[in-house]
């Protein structure tokens, strides 16, 4: 009987470990309570995330996308599993974005920002001096001048929520709605809902901000009529903690297929197409904004040659309407070539109005009305908001 | 015919009740590389790489490469598209080809390793020479799993190998671009090699050695190698059904993924370890059944 014994114990001990063990890795992270933190009024919350200068951390975020974004080109942007952060506490920050079997790099540091598909091998170089940086400063207000490629902030969860706080603090009531364990860090959750007058599909967008560095740790952004946030994007790990310099560093490889952009140059073309644009970004686009806050629709036009490219074009836009980088983030990769045209054809409905003709293609926080003539008009506003911005311009 | 039986008269008579580990192992080794299966799967391992390789490599030099733009460095017919490009470094061939193995072939070959130890020699009754030689239960446990380990960490070791050779031989040593864009020295690449064999290894040993537990219980080692592929199988259905999302951590292949990570630079180890840890979960569970059994197995 004795072997018999050992063995049910030796059996039943390591099928306890073992699945105790599995099923530690299957234990969803954060599960804790809600922290207690002393009480904030919201406005000074916001003030201090807004002022608070992010220390030196890296950390995963993670991207949850129910926007139901049609299967156009540059869609994919948002169709990554998570996303590296590395910053070194000043001006120097990295971006990985990482999808299944490729990946975006984004290296920007205090002269130059590059960004790198492994995809494509293309590498696209931006640089800048003191003079577009005090230029970009001006147009920017008080707020330090963001250089770099915009699709890296909208991917970095502590950049983008801070431009959502920044464009929508005007027209929306803001309050502090509990507190919350992000990423294993005690955080206040801040709720914006739109102001009444607001024509926003939007319910409400919550940010989590770090109780010891501000730094916003998460955001999710809620749809009329749905219990769910349609886009949520979060930190899962956030530490705190010097980064090694070489990470701001690039160098593409050989062979690679790199573009170079000045931000003097882009500034200058933007000056003599659209005025007010806001920053140096991706070369080539003009766009502007209609409304402003929740509303916001951005108007831009779509080149002849670059349609199958369309609305991703529009990435750079991310601090101009918060909706311009988040339903149109991205860098227009793969399937570029597509004719976008056919596309929308199968996905949009035709509408028409005083600006003409065109096809309205709605996601599940907003839409976009792409004319006949190459213009688009896009943001989380119901359609006839985006009818009103075409026929103004 | 058996190799204990050897191993049994050689021994001194003060000594009988202890046979040396050392020299079980060398001869449950030797019986292992001796099988013509071993060495056939062993070599089939070694040629999918290569062929990979020039596969890919044909296809992106040939005619039929849809031209791009830009005059390449290298590469008189126009620059190959950056997938192929990478897909036969010397960094990127052997961890792809690594990963494609692993869902199936490398787990069948550790399988069969597995069936042959215990299942196998049952049926062709060595196995009861084995249970009657004067060597505990756990230790002939301890033999045979080594004997499958070596299996595994060979077979992992020689799919790496041949796509790093092959990746030299077509790519050359300058290519070695981990897919954030940064450029690897040739040490921080055998290095990243090096922690995938030992990854991959930790990872088909705890099929192995789930494998050896139903190797115990049965006496036909074509149970084994079906079990463990229809295991297999079965979880790569399940993991692709989201609704089950919750069930996804327990099973072993979902951690396979991870091991893209080792292309990007800095390495994300999170993965990587929450792998291996399942990879541990599943060698404690497969092991404990597999000595439970073959402790209360009569001879």
């Amino acid at each position: 009987m004795r072997p018999r014994t050992k063995a049910l114990v030796a059996a039943g001990s390591g099928i306890a470990v073992g699945l105790g063990g599995l099923a530690l890795t299957a234990l969803p992270a954060g599960a804790d309570d809600d922290p207690v933190l002393p009480a904030i009024d919201a406005e000074q919350l916001v003030t201090s995330a807004l002022e608070a200068t992010p220390p030196a951390f890296d950390g995963v975020a993670e991207v949850s996308n129910e926007l139901g974004l049609p299967a156009v080109p540059g869609a994919d942007a948002l169709d990554f599993e998570s996303v590296r952060v590395f910053h070194d506490g000043a001006e120097s920050a990295r971006v990985q974005v990482e999808r299944p079997t490729s990946e975006l790099t984004f290296v920007k540091n205090t002269d130059e920002a590059w960004a790198y598909d492994s995809q494509e091998n293309s590498a696209r170089q931006l640089t800048w001096d003191d003079a577009d940086l005090a230029a970009a400063r001006e147009r920017a207000g008080q707020h330090a001048a963001k250089q770099g490629h915009a699709e890296a902030r909208m991917a970095d969860p502590a950049q983008a929520a801070t431009e959502i706080i920044e464009q929508l603090r005007p027209t929306s009531d803001i309050v502090v709605d509990g507190t919350a364990r992000v990423a294993d860090r005690a955080a206040y959750e801040l709720v914006l809902t739109p102001k009444p007058t607001e024509k926003t599909l939007l319910r409400e967008i919550t940010v989590a901000i770090d109780e010891q560095t501000r730094v916003p740790l998460r955001f999710d952004v809620y749809a009329n009529g749905r219990s769910e946030p349609v886009l949520s994007l979060g930190f899962v790990e956030f530490e705190v903690g010097a980064q090694d310099a070489g990470l701001f560093e690039f160098t593409p490889p050989a062979g690679a297929d790199v573009k170079t952009t000045d931000a003097g140059d882009v500034a200058q073309a933007r000056g003599e197409h659209a005025g007010e644009a806001g920053e140096p970004g991706g070369p080539g686009e003009s766009l502007t904004t209609v409304g402003d806050g929740w509303d916001a629709v951005l108007v831009g036009t779509v080149p002849a040659e670059a349609l199958g490219q369309d609305v991703a074009g529009a990435g750079p836009a991310g601090s101009e309407g918060f909706l311009g980088g988040a339903g149109s983030a991205g860098g227009g990769s793969a399937g570029g070539e597509q004719d976008l045209a056919g596309l929308l054809a199968q996905i949009g409905q035709p509408v028409s109005g005083e600006f003409g003709s065109g096809s309205y293609v709605r996601i599940a926080v907003g839409g976009a009305i792409v004319t006949d003539d190459g213009r688009v008009a896009a943001g989380a506003v119901p359609q006839q908001v985006l009818v009103d911005a075409l026929d103004q311009q | 015919m058996t190799a204990q039986a050897t191993v049994a008269t050689q021994e001194p008579a003060p000594d009988r009740l202890r046979a040396p580990v050392g020299r079980l192992l060398r001869a449950e080794l030797r019986w292992i590389f001796r099988r013509p299966r071993t060495l056939v799967v062993l070599g089939l391992l070694t040629v999918l790489p290569v062929i990979t390789g020039v596969a890919v490599d044909l296809t992106a030099n040939g005619g039929a490469a849809p031209a791009t733009g830009g005059p390449g460095p290298d590469g008189p017919g126009g620059e190959p598209p950056i997938f192929v490009t990478m897909a036969t470094s010397a960094f990127v061939l052997p961890l792809g080809s690594l990963m494609t193995l692993l869902m199936l072939l490398l787990p069948l070959t550790v399988a069969m390793a597995a069936g042959d130890a215990l299942a196998g020699e049952q049926s062709h009754g060595a196995l009861r020479g084995w249970l009657l030689a004067p060597v505990a239960r756990g230790r002939l446990l301890v033999v045979k799993a080594v004997g499958v380990l070596v299996v595994a960490l060979v077979a992992a070791t020689l799919v790496v190998a041949s796509g790093f050779v092959t990746g030299l031989v077509l790519a050359g040593a300058d290519n070695l671009a981990s897919m954030s864009g940064t450029e690897l020295s040739l040490g921080e690449v055998l290095g990243r090699l090096v922690v995938a064999i030992a990854w991959a290894t930790l990872y088909l040993m705890a099929v192995g050695a789930v494998a050896l537990a139903i190797s115990a219980s049965t006496e036909h080692p074509m149970l084994v190698v079906v079990s463990v592929l229809g295991g297999l199988i079965v979880s790569g259905v399940l993991l692709q059904i989201s609704a089950l999302d919750w069930l996804h951590p327990y099973l072993l292949p979902q951690s396979l993924g991870s091991l893209v990570d080792l292309i990007r630079d800095p390495v994300a180890t999170g993965g990587l370890g929450e792998g291996a840890f399942r990879a541990l979960c599943y060698l404690v569970i497969g092991m404990s059944l597999a000595y439970a059994r073959l402790t209360t197995r009569d001879g």
